[in-house]
């Protein structure tokens, strides 16, 4: 009996040990076999890797229904329930894996830079290595083709566009107020230090139903999710002071940066074509805070700075210059979640403040400008599958603007404006395959004070044609309200939306160190505003039919395989585009447009010299003024513009760099337009005078020290 | 008393064959990688990850040869896909178990695996990360060969770049080759690998 129950045990556990042979062939989606992929039963020791011609066969003890893996690298892991006893023969196709970085992406009209790009146009260090950037993000986005360089205003012109039409975003939400104050012919530069974002993508056109507001061009810059670790940072330039310090704790961290700059020392070295009475000074901080949670981080970014300057500029109406004394207080405030929850789903929302206070006295005139600008934003995603992406969302944008001017004798005027434009988008992301991409969206805006809705379409199509080559197409409309020169009169005038088409079409060729890419647009401005006056004024006529186009074409090639340590690349841009709006008599060409632009910017590592040294060089052609002397419109042209540019990065030890950089090296004699007096003289002929930069040069020589754990840190990045 | 025997006997042959089930599971990877097989290697350490929870070993080696296979591949698109594997496996087991100096001495790997395949981009990202993970690696076991000599591996690489002195770290590569001889695996599949690599350092140190 005893050995019977034995025997039967034994048996038993035979049986259970019985083999079931599981047997097939892998193929991908063109039924090509795949070899080397990894079949087994999960939870086991059972399995086999497919032979060349995607056969595999391999025996389980396992029984009833089991779960059969196949995984392989470049496809997506396939996974199915099958009964082990009765799977013969049987034929698995795998999905390529579209995660995969040769995968298409789309990417008429955008130029990228960070950890997160596919293809990086500008690496992260870039901004502050380039010569001629001195730090300024938008410098350097200006060696990027589809730009202009207009070096007396400083902004951002894209593809014919004014300054105004390119909107600026930080962790997705709009900054109303991206430049620092100015007047009259002096560049601004960006307020954003290079230093605090890990990624910029600068879109030149055809972007997506997320933004709106922005005729042109978005700039969207994302501070960086994880500081590196604890840090203190200590600058000291010829123009000021900088210190810095990161904090950085479990799951939070804090930077803060703050900058002192005062242009007077410089000034009285190096002599200026400006008469200061109070030379440029500045005060300005900027601070992070990130919190991560399991499943999203928390993001608060603030920033204040403070201005101040007075000069007399020479004004060819008037027999002495004008004096200009100007006060800025500005301060922004952003805080953004960005999360997952659920399966798929991603939440990302945010809230930002921004405040613009504006002291004016220009010659006896008081003008005094304040602006309360702040944004809600809400957006959802949902991955449905590797090939389908869904996001909606929303936006809520409120401006107040007051203005004052006081001319001390006899007006004093009140003007300004309260805005509220609501939007919400959908879009939807479809890959077809790792070669055809989709993207289609949809924009809805109400805006009350001009009392209209919006709908926008926005649709980009990427296809691959080799491995390291693709198209894409892009289109879309955009609606931007008038800039505030013109709203602030509201009262007199109902004014609209100014509106924009956008047609694209890009080739990208990559390959490791090489990246090519030609881009052809064509934009179409229609319902631009007009005036019948001189300068714009509240009893101008004011109407909204405006019109003009832009077409030209881009082109970019960086490459770092030439010769070792070395790193270039060469922007070119054509354009050609006229407009008839603000008081022009007809379709003219603006004067901020240069026909072709050419940069080209050159970066080589010294070993040896434990040194970094850079060349840019930036050539436009000329740009068209208008000259009251001649019978036709916008018939002048001023020379062309060169300036070549040189920086050297040494380092001292590891923590501490000399930095040393010279704008415009050869002293070209640049012109960017004139100004034409508003009176003829006596013998009826209208004067003139140039509009130049402040110097031919601009030297800048800076020591930056970081204290760190990490002895490997260093500030090069904040050059 | 025969049935318990037999029970007994039974029970020992099911115990002794899931036990070498695991050995000769690893075994046989460790041969088929000796031969130049990775794809069945890592398809074999694939297969007991899923079929044992219990050790770190198989989704440590998949990791492991994912990130080596890195320093060595020529196509770029590639890259990430190997790096994002390893680190899907290694994650598996970090969430098992967050005190075990191998996987950060694992983890910075990975890390100096984007640092190498484009160091314009991914160079200040992920050299903090990498020191990060050492440092972690070193508070929970500051002998772990792997960990001091990958430290000053990583640093010395950087050298030509950073200026920093070397000498120091060819200290460290010294320490931890001495570590290598005394460093007792816990069992024999346990990581061991490295002092190859540390001799090779430890000659162009001097």
């Amino acid at each position: 009996m005893k050995t019977r129950i034995t025997f039967i045990l034994l048996l038993l556990s035979t049986f259970t040990f019985a083999q079931n042979v599981i047997s097939g062939k892998v193929l991908d989606q063109k039924g090509k076999p795949v070899a080397g992929a990894n079949i087994y039963i999960d939870g086991t020791y059972d399995g086999a890797t497919s032979s060349e011609t995607g056969d595999f066969s391999f025996e389980t003890t396992s029984t009833g229904n089991q779960f059969l893996v196949v995984s392989f690298l470049l496809f997506e892991t396939f996974k199915n329930e099958i009964d082990v006893a009765n799977y013969k023969n049987q034929t698995i196709k795998l999905r390529e894996n579209v995660n995969t970085l040769d995968a298409v992406v789309i990417t008429a009209g955008t130029l990228e830079s960070g950890d997160k790009a596919r293809v990086s146009v500008l690496k992260p260090l870039d901004i502050v290595t380039t010569a001629g950037s001195a730090g300024n993000i938008v410098a350097a986005l200006q060696t990027l083709p589809g730009t202009q360089s207009v070096g007396e205003d400083g902004r951002l012109f894209v593809r014919g566009g004014e300054a105004s039409e390119t909107q600026t975003f930080v962790d997705g939400i709009r900054v109303a107020q991206p430049y620092g104050a100015t007047t009259n012919n002096l560049p601004t530069r960006s307020r954003f230090s290079p230093f605090l974002f890990s990624g910029i993508a600068f879109s030149t056109g055809g972007y997506s139903a997320e933004y709106g507001e922005a005729l042109s061009s978005v700039l969207l810059l994302n501070t960086q999710d994880e500081p590196d670790h604890n840090k203190t940072d200590i600058g000291l330039m010829t123009v000021g002071l900088s210190l810095g310090n990161t904090q950085k704790w479990t799951k939070s961290s804090l930077s803060v940066n703050m900058a002192y700059i005062n242009l007077a020392p410089y000034q009285a070295v190096i002599p200026q074509d400006v008469d200061w009475n109070n030379p440029y000074q500045s005060l300005g901080g900027e601070t992070v805070y990130r919190y991560n949670f399991t499943n999203g981080i928390f993001k608060l970014y603030a920033a204040f700075d403070s201005e101040k300057f007075d000069l007399n500029q020479k004004n060819i109406n008037f027999e002495n210059p004008i004096r200009t004394d100007l006060n800025n207080n500005n301060f922004y405030l952003n805080t953004s979640y960005k999360g997952t929850f659920g399966t798929g789903w991603q939440l990302t929302s945010g809230i930002s403040y921004g405040y613009s206070k504006n002291k004016t006295k220009y010659d006896i005139n008081d003008i005094n400008t304040d602006e309360n600008a702040a944004q809600l934003k809400l957006k959802l995603g949902k991955k449905v599958s590797n090939y389908f992406k869904l996001s909606f969302g929303a936006d809520y944008f409120i401006t107040k603007f007051n203005e004052n001017f006081d001319d001390n004798i006899s007006i004093d005027v009140k003007n300004g404006y309260d805005s509220n434009i609501f939007a919400a988008y959908t879009e939807a992301d479809i890959l077809f395959s790792k070669k055809l991409a989709m993207k289609v969206g949809l924009r809805y805006s109400n805006n009350s004070l001009l009392n209209e809705n919006n709908i926008a379409p926005r649709a980009s199509l990427a296809y691959k044609v080799s491995k390291n080559s693709q198209f894409s197409f892009a289109y879309g409309d955009f609606s931007q309200t008038p800039v505030v020169d013109y709203i602030k009169y509201s009262k007199y005038h109902q004014f609209e939306s100014e509106k924009a088409q956008h047609y694209i079409l890009n080739y990208q060729f990559t390959q490791p160190g090489q990246t090519f890419r030609a881009e052809a647009y064509y934009k179409d401005y229609s319902n631009l505003v007009q005036y019948d006056t001189r300068d714009i004024q509240y009893n101008s006529v004011f109407n909204n039919n405006g019109k003009g186009y832009a077409k030209g074409l881009d082109l970019f090639w960086r490459d770092s395989n030439l010769y070792k340590n070395l790193e270039y690349w060469i922007s070119y841009s054509y354009i050609d585009s006229e407009r008839q709006y603000k008081n022009f008599p007809r379709m003219a060409t603006p004067s901020f447009i240069a026909n072709h632009t050419l940069s080209v910017v050159t970066k080589y590592f010294i070993t040896d010299w434990k040194s970094q040294i850079g060349f840019t060089n930036s050539y436009s052609s000329g740009r068209p003024y208008n000259d009251p002397n001649q019978t036709q419109f916008m018939n002048g042209k001023t020379k062309s513009y060169n300036s070549l540019s040189f920086n050297w990065a040494y380092l001292l030890t590891t923590q501490k760099i000399l930095y040393f950089s010279v704008s415009n090296i050869l002293g070209t004699q640049n012109i960017f337009g004139y100004d034409y007096a508003k009176l003829p003289d006596p013998n009826g002929v209208y004067n003139r005078q140039a509009i130049t930069p402040t110097a031919d040069r601009f030297f800048f020589v800076g020591f930056f020290w970081t204290i760190s754990q990490n002895k490997s840190e260093n500030q090069l990045k904040n050059l | 008393m025969k049935k318990i025997i037999t029970l007994i006997a039974l029970f020992v042959v099911v115990i002794s064959s899931a036990q070498t089930q695991f050995e000769q599971g690893m075994t046989k990877a460790f041969a088929l990688w000796k031969e130049g097989k990775n794809t069945e290697a890592s398809a074999l350490f694939e297969r007991i990850a899923s079929a044992d929870k219990n050790s770190y070993l198989p989704n440590y080696y998949i990791a492991l040869m994912n990130t080596t296979a890195v320093f060595t591949e020529k196509d770029k698109t590639k890259i990430d896909l190997l790096l994002t594997k390893a680190q899907d496996a290694l994650d598996v087991e970090f969430i098992k178990d967050q005190n075990n100096a191998e996987l950060y001495a694992l983890q910075a790997l990975i890390y100096t695996g984007y640092v190498v395949a484009d160091p314009m981009t991914n160079g200040m990202k992920y050299s903090a990360k990498v020191m990060e993970a050492y440092a972690k690696g070193k508070a929970i076991d500051p002998n772990n060969p792997r960990i001091v000599f990958g430290e000053a591996d990583y640093q010395i690489g950087g050298a030509k770049w950073t200026g920093v002195d070397t000498k120091p770290l060819c200290a460290q590569v010294d320490k931890a080759i001495e570590l290598f001889a005394t460093f007792k695996p816990e069992t024999p599949f346990s990581p061991k690998w490295g002092l190859d690599r540390a001799l090779e350092i430890q000659k162009t140190c001097k």
